[in-house]
């Protein structure tokens, strides 16, 4: 039950972008800050609404 | 233990094998609705464990040894290995839209029968073989796209074909699931207000995030839900308050209109402002609600008010014309099989895969999941009397403009209703009448409001869950509408710039504002062609839509097949090759109606001609163009689709004679590295 509630917490963090933005800051070595969520969130954002939404 | 193994599959086939002969052999009163939710799951779970492991193994020698372009070219972003579950529900929430949850609301007035069938053995056999077989080829191919894999398997003609599809597939898309919204929404001030609401909390959401808690974003997800929630209860007020309600009580027009410069503000602001936030909220509601109304009906088990087969598979249905076949199998596409599946299945996810065997629960098992969904769907709508989902889907023009004439009309079918009955329904959900609100969304707040309320909270809480469910799927269509004109705008952005340099730059606004609007005055078109429609759009819209995303799944399946000739020769190139004929013959049989039918409620063609000789004015004018618009736009669409078989047919003669080379376009092996932990 514990591990499948991780896994739920986990899904939802990846839907969310949170878990790439973690991957965000462990790649660039660089800690969170407001301006580095709307630098990540911009790049992000660009790439995902380049690619239409399914029927 | 193994003798076990053999046990359990053999019961589990013969339940699959039982269910679906019991459902399709029984003509009693009623059946209820755990026959159909008992065949799916069984014979998914057959097609599972037998045909998807037969694919795996032996046609695609998934290897996990192999390392995965996830691995190989790992940067952080898109390329990342993933835990196989998270990338499923990534997969699944991407692949899952109003097209599984509309088209079988739609195709339940053949009864409940040829798309229960359709949809099972669509998906088992067609729509999860072509999501498995594409992600698999992408995998293997450090994640190119479906266009990419076209041009490099087929030729730079069906790389071009497939991009002209897509474009049209999107405008005719974006106008269809935007007509869904005008229909339930017009004269609802309920239901208006709660979508209205959506903006400024969408807009909320968006600054939170950039300004005040950036990186929240779940935090401010659960506060964008508690304000919605919050939105629908208002309604309610709104809606009973004589100073407000008429405020929020639109019309058809008004709200396309509406939709219209939604759509233009959404591809011209900042991402982040209204369509991200929106995205976020709208994913994680439809997750839910999708796992809502699959306990719903476990708990409920209801039965089936609709039956069988109705009259109507003979092609006179009223809700759109034309028979059981072709008809049936393009009105579900996506809840049996969708072409724009394989661009999902060839954009993010196989960039995620951490280990090739994870391609079978994700690219096979989605689309069952999906198809899972659109069989709810299925449930949700025959749950209703007959009577009132006639009364609700057939439009004005074809049964009747009064309530009065309506009811005689649907009651001579066989079908009892009264004004009485439908009154008393409209009272419960707190709107006005619910006669004519075509375009299935309404009728499946109904059943899912009926399913809901039956699993708790009782008739005083049908009102709310009606406009809980016309919220959801408000939500997620206007996402689509304000994701895809961006795509489209960008596609546009992308092709204009080579004439002039300025008009590809996203950052120069006036180009942003031109093609904005050019690709919103392209779906808009079809759209307010829907509202003026008298047989309500929907009619001729959504087989035109249903057409296009098949013929989309033909060019997947001609690049699946190109493949897996590539890999084994002619031995194994039937498994994409079945479900292609049969959607070639599906797509081009009703394309063929659609254009040259001489019946007038099906022909584009004989519709006009029909218009055309009777009394002019300047609405039959426009109404005799819309037809013969469409009626090209079919033709084109079928013409691209003709000329990349004729291009497949032309690489797999070449190969199967030896004349052509049988190169198979596979990034190197290179040995996997990934440690357990890190999956």
């Amino acid at each position: 039950m514990k591990r499948f509630g991780r896994l739920l917490l986990a899904l939802l963090r990846e839907l969310a972008d949170e878990n790439a933005y973690r991957r965000h800051l462990e790649w660039h070595g660089r800690a969170h800050s407001g301006a580095e969520w709307r630098r990540f969130s911009e790049e992000r954002l660009r790439a995902k609404y380049a690619r239409g939404k399914c029927c | 233990m193994k003798l076990l193994r053999v046990l359990f599959w053999a019961a589990v086939a013969a339940v699959a094998a039982g269910c679906l002969g019991g459902v399709a052999l029984y003509r009693g009163e009623h059946i209820n609705s755990m026959w159909l939710v008992l065949a799916a799951a069984a014979s998914y779970a057959t097609g599972y464990r037998f045909y998807a492991k037969f694919i795996a193994a032996r046609v695609m020698t998934l290897n996990d040894q192999r390392a995965t372009p996830a691995e190989r070219l790992r940067n952080g972003h898109d390329f990342e290995p993933t835990n196989k579950w998270i990338v499923f529900g990534h997969h699944f929430a991407a692949i899952a839209g109003p097209g599984p949850l509309v088209g079988p609301v739609l195709a339940a007035q053949f009864g409940y029968l040829p798309g229960t069938l359709w949809i099972i053995i669509g998906a088992v056999l067609g729509g999860a073989v072509q999501d498995f077989v594409i992600l698999f080829a992408s995998m293997r191919r450090d994640g190119k796209s479906l266009g990419q894999m076209a041009r490099e398997e087929i030729g730079r003609v069906g790389g071009f074909v497939a991009l002209v599809t897509v474009l049209l597939i999107m405008t005719i898309l974006l106008a269809v699931v935007g007509l869904v919204v005008v229909n339930a929404l017009k004269g609802s001030p309920w239901g208006a207000f709660t979508i209205a609401a959506t903006m400024p909390i969408a807009l909320l959401m968006g600054l939170y995030l950039r300004y005040w808690r950036p990186g929240r974003v779940l935090e401010i997800s659960a506060i964008g839900f508690v304000l919605v929630m919050a939105g629908i209860f208002a309604g309610e007020r709104i809606a009973q308050s004589a100073t407000a309600a008429p405020w929020f009580t639109l019309s058809a027009m008004a709200l396309a209109v509406g939709i219209i410069l939604y759509g233009f503000l959404a591809s011209a602001l900042p991402v982040w402002l209204l369509l991200a936030p929106r995205d976020y909220l709208s994913t994680f509601v439809k997750l839910g609600v999708v796992l809502m109304l699959g306990v719903g009906i476990l708990f409920v088990r209801p039965e089936l008010q609709l039956p069988a087969f109705t009259r109507f598979v003979d092609g006179t249905g009223p809700i759109f014309a034309g028979k059981v076949f072709p008809f049936c199998f393009i009105t579900i596409a996506c809840g049996a099989i969708s072409g724009f599946h394989s661009l999902i299945s060839s954009g993010t996810t196989p960039k995620m895969i951490a280990r090739e065997s994870h391609a079978r629960p994700v690219g096979y098992g989605s689309m069952l999941l999906e198809s899972f969904v659109a069989i709810m769907a299925m449930i949700a709508a025959c749950v209703l009397q007959p009577g009132v989902y006639f009364a609700v889907n057939s439009p004005g023009g074809v049964v009747g403009a009064t309530p009065a004439v309506a009811v005689a009309t649907i009651s001579s079918w066989g079908f009892p209703v009264s004004t009485a009955e439908m009154a008393a329904l409209a009272r419960d959900v707190g709107e006005t009448t619910l006669f004519s609100r075509t375009g299935g969304a309404p009728s499946l707040a109904l059943g899912m409001a009926h399913i809901f309320a039956s699993s708790g909270g009782g008739r005083a809480l049908v009102g709310f869950w009606y406009h809980f469910a016309i919220m959801f799927e408000a939500l997620f269509i206007l996402t689509i509408i304000d994701a895809g004109t961006r795509v489209g705008r960008f596609m546009l952005q992308d092709l204009l710039g080579h004439a002039w340099a300025p008009l590809g730059r996203t950052s120069w606004m006036p180009g942003v504002w031109l093609t904005s609007a050019l690709i919103v005055g392209a779906w808009g078109y079809f759209l307010v062609q829907g509202v003026r429609d008298p047989l309500g759009g929907i009619n001729s819209l959504w087989p035109l839509f249903g057409i296009a995303n098949q013929l989309l799944a033909a060019i997947a399946l001609c690049v699946a097949t190109t493949i897996l000739l590539k890999m084994h020769g002619a031995k194994f190139m039937w498994i994409p090759c079945a479900p292609l004929v049969w959607l070639v013959t599906v797509t081009f049989t009703a394309g063929w109606q659609k254009i040259l039918s001489p019946v007038p409620a099906i022909g584009f063609l004989a519709q006009a001609d029909r218009l055309a000789a009777g009394a002019q004015t300047a609405a039959t004018a426009t109404l005799v163009f819309n037809a013969r618009l469409d009626a090209v736009v079919c033709a084109v669409l079928m013409a691209l689709v003709a000329v990349i078989l004729a291009d497949s047919l032309r690489v797999w003669v070449g190969i199967l004679s030896g004349a052509a080379e049988a190169r198979v376009r596979e990034a190197p092996f290179e040995l996997s590295r990934l440690q357990v932990e890190e999956l």
